[in-house]
C-alpha cells in the first residue's frame, strides 16, 4: 500500500520537475556548469609568472645576475624594470604587480667588501597567492644570492662544494607533501567548490519544491497523493531530484578523478557513496528548516544563506580548528564538512574506511533528525491555505 | 514652455516611483531579509570565521630516532614556531602516521639517527617532514615555519661551532596590503563588497519576481506601479535603492574594517566614491536580471550560487593574469570584479582614486550598459503586456 503511494507520489514529482524551466536550470545546469568553470578556470593548477617588477639601484654587474636568476624562475614574472621605490609602489598600489624586489645603492660593492647590503622585497599580500607566490621567489632568490657568494669564498679557499653547504645550511628540512606534491591549487580549490555548488543546489531545489506545495496550496494534493503519509510524500518527492543529483554530483567527481586526473588514492566506491550521501544529506538539512519553519520564503532564504556561508564554515579554506571554538562548532552542523573530511580521508589520503568510520554516520544523521520533525510539515501541509 | 513642462512631468514621475518603491521595499519581509538583514550579520558572520588570521599551533608528531641533546633542542626549537606545536613522540613513522590518520596530527617530523653526528662532523643534515596536505593554509604556515627553522637551527649551530656568521647580503620582507599576512585581512575586503553587490542583486530580483506574480494575478497589469516611461521607472526605482543603501554602504564599507581592525589605509572620501558607481551597476544588473524571475523565491535558487562564481571571476582567490580570455571577459562583465579590484587596492593599498581609474571607469560603464539593458528590458515587457 505503501509502495503505491511512493511510486504515485515520485511520478508527480518528477511532472513538477520536467515541467518548470526553472528545475532544469538549478539541478543540470548550474551544477555542471559550474563544475566545468571551475576546472576551465583553475586548469594551470599554480599561477605562476606572478607580474612583478625590479627596482635596480645599483646597477652592476652583480645586480644584474642577481636580476638574471630573479627571471629564470617560473614563480615570477619581471614586467617592468622601475627607476625608483615610489614608481613601483605606484604600480602596486594601481594592481599592475603584485610586488617588487628592490637591489640598494653600491650594493655590489658593499657585498664585496663585507658591509651586509640588504635586499628587500615588497610583496602585496592584499591578493594572497600572487602575494605569497611573490615572496617565495623573491626569498629564494636573495638567499641564495648570499648562499652563492659564500660559496664562492670558500670553495676557493679550498673547501669542497658539500662541506660548503654544511657550512651555509647545517640543517635542510626536505618537505614530503603526501597525497598533493604539487601543492597545486586546483585539487584542492576544485574539491572543495564543485561539491560545495552540488550540495547547495540540492538545498535549495529541495527547500523550493516542498514549500512550493503549500504555498500553492497544493499540499493536501500531494499528501492524498501519498495516502495520507508525510513520510511517503517527502521520499517520493526527494527521491527523483535525489537520483539526479547524485547522477549529476557522481559526473562532477568523473571529471575530478577521471578527466583531471585529481588524486583519488582510495576506493572510489567509497567517493561515490560519499556523493550519494552527500546529496541525501543535504536535502535532510533542507528538510529540516522546512519542517520547523514550514513556509516557503522563510525556509529558502534561510537555506540560501546558510548554504553560501557553508561554503566559508566548512573550513576548505581556513581550518576549522583555528577558528573560535563557538565559531567553528557550527562546522559540524553541515553536511558539506563531512563530505570534505571523507574526500580527504579517502581520495586524497587513501587511509582505511575505518578513520572516516564517523564521517559517513554523521552524513545519515540529517535524514534521521529530519524525519523525526516531519509531524510539524505534515500540519502546515494540511491547514495550507493558498496566500498569494 | 512644453518641453519645459514636459521636463517637470518627469521629475514628478520620478519623485512618484521612488516613494512608491520605498513603500514597497519597506513593507516586504522577504526582500528587507536581503536588502538589510543580510548585509548588517554577513559582514560580521565572514570577520568572526576568519578573525584568527592565521593557523598557529598547528599539531606536529616527532619520531626522534637520534634521541641526543642536539636532537632535542631542534624539536624545542620547532615547538617554539608560531605555527608548529609538537604534539608528541611517536615510536616510528608508523604509529606517527596513525596519529595523522586519526587527525591527532598534520605534519610528521622525522629526525635521522645520524643526525647529531653528521652536525658534529660539520655535514649538512637532512630532516624529513610530511605534511598533509587538505589545506593549503596549513601547508602555507607549515612552509614559512620550517624555513625560518632551518635559518634559524643553521646559525645556532654555527655559533656552537664557533663559526662565523656567514651571510654577505641581508634580506628584508615587507608585506604590503595586508602586513600581518592574515585570511581575515585578505579577504573579508574583497567579501564586503561582493555582500553589497548581491544583496542588491537577490533583493531586486525579487521584487521583480513580485511584480512578475502580482501582474499574473491582476491579469497583466502590476496595481502597484506608476505610471511612467521605462527609463523613469528603472532610474526612480534605483534612486529609492541607492538612498536606502547610503547607511549601509557606510557600515560595511567604513564601519566593519575599523570594527575588526582589518586593513583600512584609504580615504574615507575615496572609498564612498569609488563605491557609488558599483552600488547603481549592480542595481542596473539586477534589474536587467528580473526578466529571468517570474516568481519571488525563484530568485534565490537562480543566484544564489552566483556568490561563489563571482568571487572567483573576481580574482580574488584566483588572480586574473592566470585566467583565460574567456574568464576574464565574463569577469569584466560583473560589477564585483571591478568593485573587488578597485575598493581593495583603495582599503588595503591606500591607493588614491586617480590610481584606481580603470576599475573606477569600467564601473560606470557596467552601470551604463546595464541601465539601458534594464530599461529595454522594461520596455519590452510593458509593450507585451499591451498585445
Amino acid at each position: 500500500m505503501g509502495t503505491v503511494g511512493f511510486w504515485n507520489t515520485v511520478k508527480r514529482g518528477i511532472r513538477q520537475l520536467a515541467c518548470r524551466r526553472i528545475y532544469v536550470v538549478a539541478m543540470v545546469i548550474v551544477p555542471v556548469g559550474s563544475a566545468l568553470f571551475f576546472l576551465d578556470l583553475l586548469d594551470e593548477g599554480l599561477p605562476l609568472g606572478v607580474p612583478v617588477a625590479v627596482v635596480d639601484l645599483d646597477d652592476s654587474p652583480m645586480s644584474r645576475d642577481v636580476i638574471r636568476s630573479l627571471d629564470a624562475m617560473d614563480v615570477v614574472d619581471i614586467g617592468v624594470e622601475a627607476a625608483s621605490y615610489t614608481e613601483a609602489y605606484d604600480l602596486t598600489r594601481r594592481g599592475e604587480i603584485f610586488g617588487f624586489f628592490m637591489i640598494p645603492d653600491d650594493f655590489g660593492k658593499e657585498a664585496v667588501s663585507g658591509r651586509k647590503p640588504t635586499i628587500s622585497y615588497y610583496c602585496n599580500m592584499a591578493g594572497y597567492i600572487p602575494g605569497t607566490l611573490s615572496f617565495k621567489g623573491f626569498k629564494t632568490v636573495a638567499v641564495s644570492t648570499s648562499g652563492k657568494m659564500v660559496e664562492t669564498v670558500l670553495v676557493s679557499t679550498g673547501m669542497d662544494e658539500s662541506g660548503a653547504d654544511a657550512v651555509l645550511q647545517p640543517v635542510v628540512i626536505q618537505e614530503h607533501l603526501i597525497g598533493n606534491p604539487w601543492s597545486n591549487y586546483a585539487i584542492y580549490l576544485g574539491n572543495s567548490f564543485i561539491p560545495g555548488v552540488v550540495a547547495l543546489m540540492t538545498m535549495l531545489v529541495a527547500a523550493y519544491s516542498i514549500g512550493d506545495e503549500i504555498k500553492c496550496g497544493s499540499s493536501r494534493q500531494w499528501l492524498e497523493t501519498a495516502r495520507g503519509s508525510i513520510a511517503v510524500a517527502v521520499a517520493g518527492k526527494l527521491f527523483p531530484q535525489a537520483v539526479v543529483f547524485s547522477v549529476i554530483g557522481i559526473f562532477c567527481q568523473s571529471l575530478l578523478y577521471g578527466y583531471m586526473h585529481f588524486p583519488l588514492n582510495g576506493s572510489p566506491l567509497l567517493v561515490v557513496t560519499a556523493m550519494v550521501l552527500l546529496v541525501v544529506a543535504s536535502q535532510a538539512f533542507a528538510l529540516i528548516f522546512c519542517c520547523i519553519i514550514p513556509n516557503l520564503r522563510l525556509s529558502l532564504s534561510i537555506v540560501s544563506l546558510l548554504g553560501i556561508l557553508s561554503f566559508s564554515i566548512t573550513g576548505f579554506s581556513f581550518p576549522v580548528q583555528n577558528m573560535y571554538g563557538a565559531v567553528g562548532i557550527f562546522s559540524y552542523i553541515i553536511p558539506l564538512r563531512y563530505y570534505f573530511l571523507i574526500y580527504v580521508d579517502q581520495a586524497l589520503n587513501g587511509i582505511p574506511l575505518y578513520y572516516s568510520r564517523w564521517y559517513f554516520a554523521a552524513l545519515l544523521t540529517f535524514p534521521v533528525v529530519a524525519m523525526s520533525l516531519l509531524w510539524n510539515l505534515k500540519r502546515a501541509c494540511i491547514r495550507s491555505v493558498y496566500v498569494p | 514652455m512644453k518641453p519645459c513642462d514636459s521636463i517637470k512631468q518627469r521629475f514628478v514621475e520620478l519623485y512618484a516611483v521612488w516613494r512608491r518603491e520605498f513603500r514597497i521595499v519597506l513593507g516586504d519581509v522577504g526582500v528587507m531579509v536581503f536588502f538589510f538583514g543580510l548585509p548588517v550579520l554577513y559582514p560580521v558572520v565572514y570577520t568572526l570565521i576568519y578573525n584568527p588570521e592565521v593557523a598557529r599551533d598547528i599539531p606536529v608528531a616527532v619520531v626522534d630516532n637520534c634521541r641526543t641533546a642536539g636532537s632535542r633542542e631542534f624539536v624545542r626549537m620547532a615547538d617554539a614556531a608560531e605555527a608548529i606545536s609538537i604534539t608528541g613522540y611517536a615510536a616510528d613513522l608508523n604509529e606517527a602516521r596513525r596519529w595523522m590518520n586519526e587527525k591527532a596530527c598534520y605534519g610528521i617530523m622525522v629526525i635521522p639517527e645520524e643526525y647529531s653526528r653528521k652536525i658534529g662532523r660539520g655535514e649538512q643534515a637532512v630532516i624529513p617532514f610530511y605534511v598533509e596536505m587538505s589545506l593549503l593554509l596549513r601547508y602555507r604556515a607549515f612552509l614559512t615555519a620550517l624555513t625560518d627553522l632551518s635559518i634559524a637551527a643553521g646559525v645556532q649551530i654555527r655559533q656552537l661551532e664557533g663559526l662565523p656568521s656567514v651571510s654577505p647580503v641581508g634580506n628584508a620582507a615587507i608585506f604590503l596590503g595586508d602586513p600581518t599576512q592574515g585570511f581575515a585581512s585578505f579577504v573579508i575586503p574583497g567579501i564586503l563588497v561582493l555582500i553589497l553587490q548581491q544583496s542588491l542583486i537577490l533583493g531586486i530580483t525579487m521584487l521583480g519576481g513580485g511584480v512578475a506574480e502580482r501582474r499574473r494575478l491582476y491579469g497583466g497589469r502590476d496595481p502597484l506601479a506608476v505610471k511612467a516611461p521605462a527609463a523613469i521607472t528603472v532610474m526612480g526605482k534605483s534612486l529609492c535603492y541607492f538612498t536606502l543603501y547610503i547607511p549601509l554602504i557606510i557600515y560595511i564599507l567604513v564601519f566593519i574594517p575599523r570594527m575588526f581592525s582589518l586593513p583600512h589605509y584609504g580615504s574615507v572620501t575615496d572609498v564612498l566614491l569609488f563605491i557609488v558607481p558599483l552600488v547603481f551597476a549592480s542595481i542596473f544588473m539586477g534589474m536587467a536580471l528580473q526578466r529571468f524571475v517570474r516568481e519571488r523565491e525563484s530568485s534565490m535558487i537562480m543566484f544564489v550560487f552566483t556568490s561563489v562564481i563571482f568571487l572567483f571571476l573576481s580574482g580574488l582567490t584566483w588572480p586574473r593574469y592566470a585566467m583565460s580570455p574567456l574568464w576574464l571577459w565574463v569577469g569584466d562583465a560583473i560589477p564585483s570584479t571591478w568593485g573587488i579590484e578597485g575598493f581593495v587596492r583603495i582599503n588595503s593599498n591606500g591607493a588614491a582614486l586617480r590610481q584606481s581609474v580603470q576599475p573606477y571607469l569600467a564601473l560606470w560603464f557596467l552601470a551604463i550598459a546595464y541601465f539601458i539593458l534594464a530599461t529595454a528590458s522594461k520596455w519590452m515587457e510593458e509593450n507585451r503586456k499591451m498585445k
